[in-house]
């Protein structure tokens, strides 16, 4: 247990100290946030308001939740890939003679990039006075532990892609055909809907999909939209034929991390042998 | 304190090490020798829980290290050949997470990272990053560290290699004052063969054997006697000469220079100076170092 939080702590302790860091990844989201926010949205208003006759639509509204997983699923991948250079420079091996159990590691790490990553997607929060955006606190204090639980699935895949990785020349393949797809294929940016039979089965099976479903749930008051609105927006997710439920996103959520975790630890033990 | 019993260690269809046997008692410093590729890393790896062995058993401080790999885990610490502190964080944050990792009680934690510190000498950088640290002064850390968890064993693999010969005596003094307060049981490898003299015994290992075990005294004086290098105006007529007159272990002409091996290197020259007809120029007498015993059993030196 002990072994779990000196791992976790470590990842905050460098988080805090490297403030550069911090602030530069910022910068994609927001650029993000440009594009999709300002150069799309005038004219997804304009088509969805045309389209449903809904007056009062705000396509921010809707991309805000999708940038702020964008930035969760960054920066936790990104943070799990930093045991790569661990192996590299050393200090992994300091762990690894440790008596710390091989699964502890792979959890105190995922705990780690998780929160690393709460805590951008946290502080993205500032940014919404700005955007014209409220949101009221009960929902606020509801979103911290999904976005943590979020956090959590990415971390975790970010660990065993790591452990597959021999070193960080792998960085940039990851980051082009795992994250960014990702991200394209979750309705982070841009709604999905009537998309091809094999680009829904992805967008199914993709994590992101639902910790954005489940944020836009809780941010937005999905009740008071119309249908029309509802289904432009692909607010009507199903997974293989039913319709997909807030509970069954958690649950979704929940066995991915612990299922990635294992694996994680199986193909780091593989490795070491 | 290690007891290796068999050891054999396959990668595929090549042998890393081929049925190994040896003992370190408690409280000596064990050299661990070979040239590069002979086995000396993976027989470490096995030894410290990293690498599961083919076949063979291993014991450290009486605890198995395939089936009690954390008993194990627990008795050992490890200076590393590279660098494994985190150099973003600050000296006392580095032994901090040690003592996690190694479940040291939080009462005991402030005490004995000012003991450490104390021992090598850092107490005054202890909020500092290590990043600012010198080399030296890491390496200090490193070994600060490792004891932290008052191991049994204390492994060091290549403890002063990159850094610079007045740090390196410094880093000795530390291991030798620790070996005298501690008696803790070293395992040391070294490339530097004059730092393994302060073995109390030395193994030397070569394609997965261990080829030669002892004392460095008793090592030394297997090779029967001290090298005499001699150059005189006419190579060719003094070995003659030697040959005739004296009683030599070994004769042998190199770069112009007569290596003569005899038992004792103080006898032969004083008769030798007397006798000989050819203009001598020049006279070596050489007592013989670890690296001619390496270089005798491998037929190598240790760099190659």
């Amino acid at each position: 247990m002990e072994g779990i939080i000196a791992i976790w702590q470590r990842d905050i302790i460098k988080f805090f100290r490297d403030r550069p860091r911090m602030v530069g990844s910022f910068s994609m989201p927001i650029l993000f946030l440009v594009v999709f926010g300002i150069g799309m949205g005038g004219s997804m208003e304009s088509l969805v308001r045309a389209g449903t006759n809904a007056e009062n639509f705000n396509y921010t509204e809707f991309i805000f939740p999708g940038i702020v997983s964008m930035t969760l699923l960054m920066t936790s991948i990104f943070s799990s890939l930093s045991i790569i250079q661990d192996r590299d420079f050393g200090y992994m091996r300091e762990i690894l003679v440790s008596p710390v159990s091989r699964v502890n590691i792979a959890i105190g790490k995922m705990l780690g990039s998780a929160s690393v990553a709460f805590l951008q997607g946290v502080m993205m929060f500032v940014l919404l006075p700005v955007l014209g955006i409220g949101i009221d606190p009960l929902s606020f204090l509801l979103l911290l532990p999904v976005m943590f639980m979020i956090a959590c699935a990415f971390a975790s895949l970010g660990l065993l892609v790591a452990s597959l990785l021999n070193s960080m020349q792998g960085f940039q393949l990851v980051v082009n055909i795992l994250v960014m797809p990702m991200i394209f294929l979750s309705g982070a940016l841009f709604p999905l809907n009537n998309m091809p039979g094999w680009v829904s089965f992805l967008v199914t099976l993709n994590p992101v999909t639902y910790g954005v479903d489940l944020m836009k749930h809780i941010m937005i008051d999905v009740e008071s939209l119309s249908a029309g609105v509802r289904q432009e927006m692909g607010l009507n997710l199903t997974f293989f034929g039913q319709p997909v439920t807030m509970t069954g996103e958690v649950f979704f959520l929940l066995g991915f991390t612990t299922l990635l975790i294992l694996l994680a630890t199986l193909s780091f033990r593989r490795a070491n042998s | 304190m290690i007891e290796v019993n068999n050891l054999k260690k396959n990668y595929k269809s090549f042998q890393a090490v081929k049925n190994s046997n040896f003992r370190v008692e408690q409280g000596e410093i064990f050299g661990f020798l070979g040239p590069n590729g002979a086995g000396k890393s993976t027989t470490i790896n096995i030894l410290s829980t990293m690498l599961p062995p083919t076949s063979g058993t291993v014991t450290i401080n009486g605890y198995d290290v395939v089936k009690e790999q954390n008993r194990v885990r627990e008795s050992i610490g490890i200076i590393f050949q590279q660098n494994t502190l985190d150099e973003k964080l600050t000296a006392k944050e580095n032994l901090m997470l040690h003592c996690k990792f190694y479940g040291i009680s939080r009462a005991q934690r402030k005490s004995r990272i000012d003991e450490v510190l104390e021992i090598v000498d850092l107490k005054e950088s202890i909020g500092t990053l290590v990043e600012k640290f010198s080399g030296g002064m890491q390496r200090r850390l490193e070994i600060a560290r490792g004891l932290l968890h008052y191991p049994k064993v204390l492994f060091l693999d290549e403890p002063t290699v990159g850094l610079d010969p007045q740090t390196r005596a410094h880093v000795w003094e530390y291991i030798l004052k620790l070996k005298e307060k501690e008696n803790i049981t070293m395992f040391l490898t070294t490339h530097y063969l004059d730092e393994a003299e302060i073995s109390d015994r030395i193994a030397i290992m070569d394609h997965g054997e261990i080829i030669a075990i002892d004392t460095p005294k008793r090592l030394k004086q297997q090779l029967g006697g001290d090298i005499i290098e001699i150059t005189t105006s006419d190579n060719e007529a003094a070995m003659k000469e030697i040959r005739e007159n004296f009683d030599v272990v070994d004769l042998s002409l190199k770069d112009d220079v007569i290596y003569c091996k005899v038992e004792n290197s103080d006898a032969f020259v004083s008769e030798f100076i007397k006798t000989l007809q050819t203009p001598l120029t020049g006279l070596d007498i050489r007592k013989p170092t670890l690296n001619d015993v390496f270089l005798s059993f491998t037929g190598r030196e240790i760099r190659d």
